[in-house]
Formats: C-alpha cells, sequence, structure tokens
C-alpha cells in the first residue's frame, strides 16, 4: 500500500511537473493515450493496472485543479471496475459520468442492464 | 536547422498537393451545426482501414477522443464502444457503413455518429531519412436526419530521421530511422492529424467558444468536399 501510494505521489509529482497541460476546453488527460495504447497493443494485468491508475491520477489531478473530469474517463473506469467484479466501484462510476455528461445516461443505463444479465448468466 | 529546411519542404509539397486552397468560415461550411440540428454527443465507429496496416485501426481508437472531447463534444467512451462493437462481431467500419445513423440515437443515445476511413498509415525507409505518412477520411452525420453534419480530409507526413544533431554519422542515422520508425509514431503522428482537423469543426457544448466561431475562415472546402465524394 505505501509503496502504491509513494508511486502514485512519485507518479503525481512528475506529471504535475511537465504534463499537467490542461486544454481549451478545461480537460487534464495526463497521459491517457499512452497508457490506453500500451494496453491495447499488448493486454496484460500489469498494462491494465497501468492504465486504471492513470485514469484515477486524472480523475484525482482533474478534482485538485477544480476541473471537470474528461467525458468517458469515470465511465472508462466503471466499466473495466465491472468487468473485475466491482458492481459497486462500477455504479458509483457510471453515476458520476452521467451527473457530469447527461447524454451518457441512456448508454450507461443500457450497460448497466447488460453487465447485470451477463453476471446473471455466468 | 535541418527539421526546419524538411518542415519547410513538407508545408511546401502539402499545400502543393491541395492546389490553391479554397477556404471558407466555418458557418457556411457546416450550417446544421450552427442550428438545432448541432449534435452534443457523437459515436466513434470502428474505422474504415483502406491502408495497408491491418492495426491501423486499433491505434485510430486510442488517439480519437481526445482531439474531439477537446473541441467540447461528448464522445461516447471509445474503448467500451470498440468492445460492443467487437462482441457484436464488428471489426471494421465497412460493417457499418450500410446501417441506418438513427440505430446509434436508439442504442447508444448518440447525436451523431463519426466515420473513419484511414487512407493511409505508410512508413517509409530510405537511408538516413524515414518518414510516416497518416491520411485520414472524417464524415460525421447526424443520428435523427442521417445528414452530413462535418467532413474533413487530412493527412499529414512527419520525418522520422531522428535527431540531425544525434551524431553517429550514416550508420548512427540508420538506426536512428529504424528506432524511430517504429509502430509507435503513429500516436503523436495520428493526434497531428486530427487535432489538424477538429480545427475545421465547430466547438461543441462543452468548449467555452461553442457558437462562437461561425465566421472562422479555416475551412479548406476541398479537404472537405475530398472527405465525402468517394463514398
Amino acid at each position: 500500500m505505501k509503496t502504491i501510494i509513494c508511486g502514485l505521489v512519485a507518479t503525481l509529482a512528475i506529471l504535475s511537473g511537465c504534463a499537467a497541460t490542461v486544454t481549451e476546453a478545461g480537460y487534464y488527460w495526463g497521459d491517457y493515450s499512452q497508457t490506453l495504447y500500451k494496453y491495447t497493443v499488448d493486454p496484460s494485468e500489469v498494462t491494465l493496472a497501468n492504465h486504471v491508475q492513470e485514469l484515477e491520477n486524472i480523475i484525482e489531478t482533474s478534482r485538485e485543479k477544480g476541473l471537470r473530469v474528461p467525458p468517458g474517463v469515470h465511465a472508462e473506469l466503471g466499466y473495466i471496475k465491472a468487468r473485475q467484479g466491482n458492481d459497486a466501484a462500477a455504479t458509483a462510476h457510471y453515476e458520476t459520468e452521467m451527473s457530469l455528461y447527461p447524454e451518457s445516461r441512456l448508454f450507461l443505463e443500457r450497460l448497466t442492464v447488460e453487465t447485470k444479465k451477463g453476471s446473471e448468466k455466468s | 536547422m535541418n527539421k526546419l529546411l524538411l518542415l519547410f519542404l513538407a508545408t511546401v509539397v502539402l499545400s502543393g498537393c491541395a492546389g490553391v486552397p479554397v477556404t471558407d468560415t466555418k458557418r457556411n461550411s457546416y450550417p446544421s451545426m450552427y442550428s438545432d440540428q448541432k449534435p452534443i454527443s457523437m459515436i466513434i465507429v470502428p474505422a474504415i482501414n483502406e491502408s495497408t496496416a491491418a492495426n491501423a485501426g486499433d491505434l485510430l481508437n486510442v488517439t480519437v477522443t481526445q482531439p474531439f472531447a477537446n473541441q467540447g463534444y461528448y464522445v461516447m467512451p471509445v474503448a467500451i464502444v470498440s468492445d460492443i462493437f467487437k462482441r457484436e462481431g464488428i471489426l471494421e467500419g465497412t460493417q457499418i457503413k450500410g446501417l441506418p445513423a438513427s440505430m446509434f440515437k436508439k442504442n447508444f443515445g448518440a447525436d451523431s455518429v463519426l466515420f473513419l476511413t484511414i487512407t493511409e498509415w505508410d512508413k517509409h525507409y530510405a537511408v538516413i531519412a524515414g518518414n510516416v505518412s497518416v491520411g485520414i477520411e472524417y464524415v460525421l452525420l447526424s443520428t435523427e436526419t442521417n445528414e452530413v453534419l462535418w467532413s474533413y480530409t487530412q493527412r499529414v507526413v512527419v520525418d522520422t530521421s531522428g535527431n540531425a544533431n544525434s551524431g553517429g554519422g550514416i550508420l548512427g542515422a540508420l538506426i536512428v530511422t529504424a528506432i524511430s520508425t517504429a509502430v509507435t509514431d503513429y500516436v503523436p503522428i495520428a493526434f497531428k492529424v486530427h487535432e489538424s482537423a477538429v480545427k475545421a469543426l465547430p466547438y461543441g457544448k462543452y468548449h467555452p467558444k461553442s457558437g462562437a466561431d461561425g465566421d472562422d475562415k479555416v475551412v479548406n472546402l476541398s479537404a472537405k468536399e475530398n472527405a465525402v465524394q468517394a463514398d
């Protein structure tokens, strides 16, 4: 746990040092495309964990800077949590995405229903 | 210095290819984007890949969310959406092309659907220089009316021959070329292509300049027309 926090703090320090750019629309994306890229070309527990950590970092940094979390970040994190069987966390992230971006509601509600169906089947 | 020269040359070549660019304002080019048809959300469907690179579509997914979200649109989460398409057996945009756009309203709640066609995704090696070129066509359709809301064509060529001052002579340069023309280079280049293209896209709801950019004269009309011509 300690190492994770240390790592997180170090990552944050590095990120806020050189990559803490905020777009005109007011979004902070961190290393989103890099960690997603690495997970896409080499899907593994490690690359997934790194991507999750980056999504969490984006949420945390956005909060610190008083920014709206970019579209899809909470939804994507919720989707990963759902696949890992953590339905409570998934629901919480979907709810946050819907309150930030009401236009995501129909999609995320359908996704929740389908996820439930999927877990009942298995 | 070398880089500057290449950049200059690239600019000359690029502007040469497109003939004399005729530009118009965003409002004149895309009037629906300044009406009540203007979408808030968009779903980006798997790309149509006309290039020789088999995994270009997958890599494009990684880069496409940010530029369009930064322009002020709610982009339906691409990582989830592409998973859903994969589960449905849809891996390539051509499989979706024939479907009515209203399907994306009904199933995803999206106001608009963005089709991407990768026309070029190549690397070229030369002895001491290499380059990567990426070309993409964008067509944004309304899911209510099936009408084309926005279209654009963009191509970027990036020199990957490494730093001019990297040293090591010709052999050094060769190694740098081979390494830096690796697949990872497509990510920043794809970003460049998107970022150039979205300059012609009217700002969406979540951008502070939404609705205020109608008079920006930045739309290259042939880039707008070329994207819809072949289809």
